[in-house]
């Protein structure tokens, strides 16, 4: 404690050291100051903030140097929505005792918060427009912008008493009697909110509580208890225990497997049905398909068989035609062979040249008797020289190894001479040289038996053994 | 019953933060030391004169 006078130190003594004031009325005063802070701090424990202003205002009427009372009254103005105030009593606070003061604590909290700094001037600004509004008598408008100060900031007393008066006014005596009960909530010592709360009770009589109560009364969900305690009807929620707000979920749950089991017992059997029906649909058109294409199948047979015949038929035509050229053939062949014998009898190349395609055994049974009287004299007249001319070829080709050529010109000179037992043995032997040998031995045994006792027979008797001897 | 008018009459313009140093410039901080005090001198200024009188 300091010396009001001087500064100094004080002690126990009623008399300051340093100037030799008297000081005891003035320790009695910061006793007293002392006694209001430590009241004020108690009601302020128990919300009661207006007596906690009260009493704390007095603390610094006795004792303007209290700095804890000083501290504490700023918060209580900023817990009750009065910053600028308790802005002012920290600065001064802060100004007394610059040092290991809380006060800065405070104010960097509010400072540091540009945000927060911006609402409170907000919300001072806006209550002051429905403090104008009120002043206006536009009471409506002044409600609607208490409402938003109140958004902004629920702890706001002053809005919450004036918007309380706004509906005293209006009759909303519910209403204000709420707004009462929030004040004395935040400040339970709030004597004009005590006020409104009891003009409000006065105006509300058991079972007619206004338009807001009556519209929670009347409703009939089941998440509100109301009882009525003495004059008042008391409205609070059910609680609702941790499986009661599950059951919803498991609602959902058990939704989610009806659905789908009843997916699967209704709704998909019939679609495989349907799908079935479509396939079985989809099967016999096309069985019918086949059924016609199989009918199809069957004529087109017939036909096809129909066809064959008559192809058969035109081809046996076809061959007759065929016989019929080769003998009208061989006739042109014959002509001319006796035309160049008549021409000139020594060309016999020339006559063995034009009777080269002539077989007589393929069309002998198609010519006529006149045809083979002629052939047979000019084979009289010629034979022998055309048989020579084949077989000395026939021979040449044999002996060159060239068994081909030697067996068509042998054969040839063994059809226009027979007699020629060389021809036919050398005949035997190129198709026994050419690997022939069934026809080599049909040759061999012509050769044994038309020509017997001959030194050609001897020498096909001993190829037949030859080829028996092989083929065993 | 409430009188509206005279209700209202009770509430006052919040102060805006713009105006706080005004506020704090314009606050009366003497405490009962300082009135004592002033009590002493004006009694100390009254014997001086009462004496310069006789």
């Amino acid at each position: 404690m300091k010396c009001y006078i001087c500064g100094a130190d004080l002690t126990k003594a009623d008399t300051c050291p340093s100037c030799g004031a008297s000081v005891k009325t003035y320790k009695k005063l910061v006793a007293l100051s002392n006694r209001f802070y430590n009241e004020g701090l108690e009601k302020a424990g128990v919300r009661d903030l207006t007596g906690a202003v009260n009493s704390l205002r007095q603390s610094l009427k006795l004792n303007k140097n209290n700095i804890d009372a000083r501290n504490l009254l700023g918060l209580v103005y900023f817990e009750i929505g009065d910053v600028v105030p308790a802005l002012s009593e920290w600065v001064i606070s802060k100004n007394l005792q610059a040092d290991k003061n809380i006060a800065d604590d405070y104010m960097d909290m509010v400072r540091n918060s540009p945000a927060q700094l911006e609402n409170i001037n907000q919300t001072i600004k806006k209550f002051n427009i429905a403090y104008n509004y009120c002043q206006q008598d536009s009471l409506d408008l002044a409600v609607i912008q208490l409402k938003k100060v109140l958004s902004l900031n629920s702890g706001f007393i002053k809005a919450h008493l004036l918007l309380a008066l706004l509906y005293l006014k209006n009759g909303n005596w519910d209403r204000a009697k709420i707004e009462a009960q929030k004040v004395l909530k935040l400040d339970t010592g709030n004597v004009m909110a005590k006020r409104y709360l009891k003009e409000a009770d006065s105006m509300l009589l058991p079972g007619e509580s206004g338009k807001l109560v009556s519209d929670i009364a009347s409703s009939d969900s089941d998440d509100i208890i109301r009882y009525n305690s003495g004059n008042e009807m008391i409205i609070q929620p059910v609680k609702k225990s941790v499986l009661t707000r599950t059951s919803s979920i498991w609602g959902i749950v058990l939704g989610i497997v009806l659905g789908i089991a009843a997916s699967c017992f209704l709704i998909l059997p019939q679609r495989i049905q349907s799908i079935t029906s479509n396939n079985q649909e989809k099967i016999s058109q096309i069985s019918e398909e086949s059924d016609s294409k199989s009918a199809q199948i069957g004529d087109y047979e017939q036909k096809i068989s129909g066809l064959q015949a008559q192809i058969e038929a035109l081809q046996s035509q076809v061959t007759d035609y065929e016989g019929v050229d080769s003998t009208s053939a061989a006739m042109n062949s014959l002509m001319e062979a006796v035309n160049i014998y008549m021409a000139t009898p020594s060309d016999i190349e020339g006559m063995a040249k034009a009777l080269e395609n002539l077989d007589l055994t393929a069309i002998s049974d198609d010519v006529s008797p006149e045809f083979t009287d002629l052939y047979n004299t000019l084979m009289s007249n010629v034979g022998p020289q055309l048989a020579t001319s084949y077989y000395n070829t026939g021979y040449e080709a044999y002996k060159a190894e060239n068994y081909e050529v030697a067996i068509t010109n042998l054969n040839k000179a063994y059809q226009y001479d027979n007699n020629n037992v060389n021809t036919l043995y050398y005949l035997g032997n190129s198709y026994y040289s050419s690997g022939d040998l069934d026809k080599a031995k049909e040759i061999y045994d012509a050769v044994i038996t038309d020509f017997p006792n001959t030194q050609s027979a001897q020498a096909a008797q001993v190829k037949l053994a030859e080829i028996n001897n092989s083929g065993n | 019953m409430i009188n509206f008018e005279e209700e209202l009459k009770k509430f006052k313009p919040s102060l805006e933060i713009e105006d706080a140093e005004d506020i704090i410039y314009g606050q009366d901080l003497d405490d009962m030391s300082d009135v004592l005090v002033r009590i002493l001198k004006d009694a100390g200024h009254e014997a001086d004169n009462s004496k310069r009188t006789k």
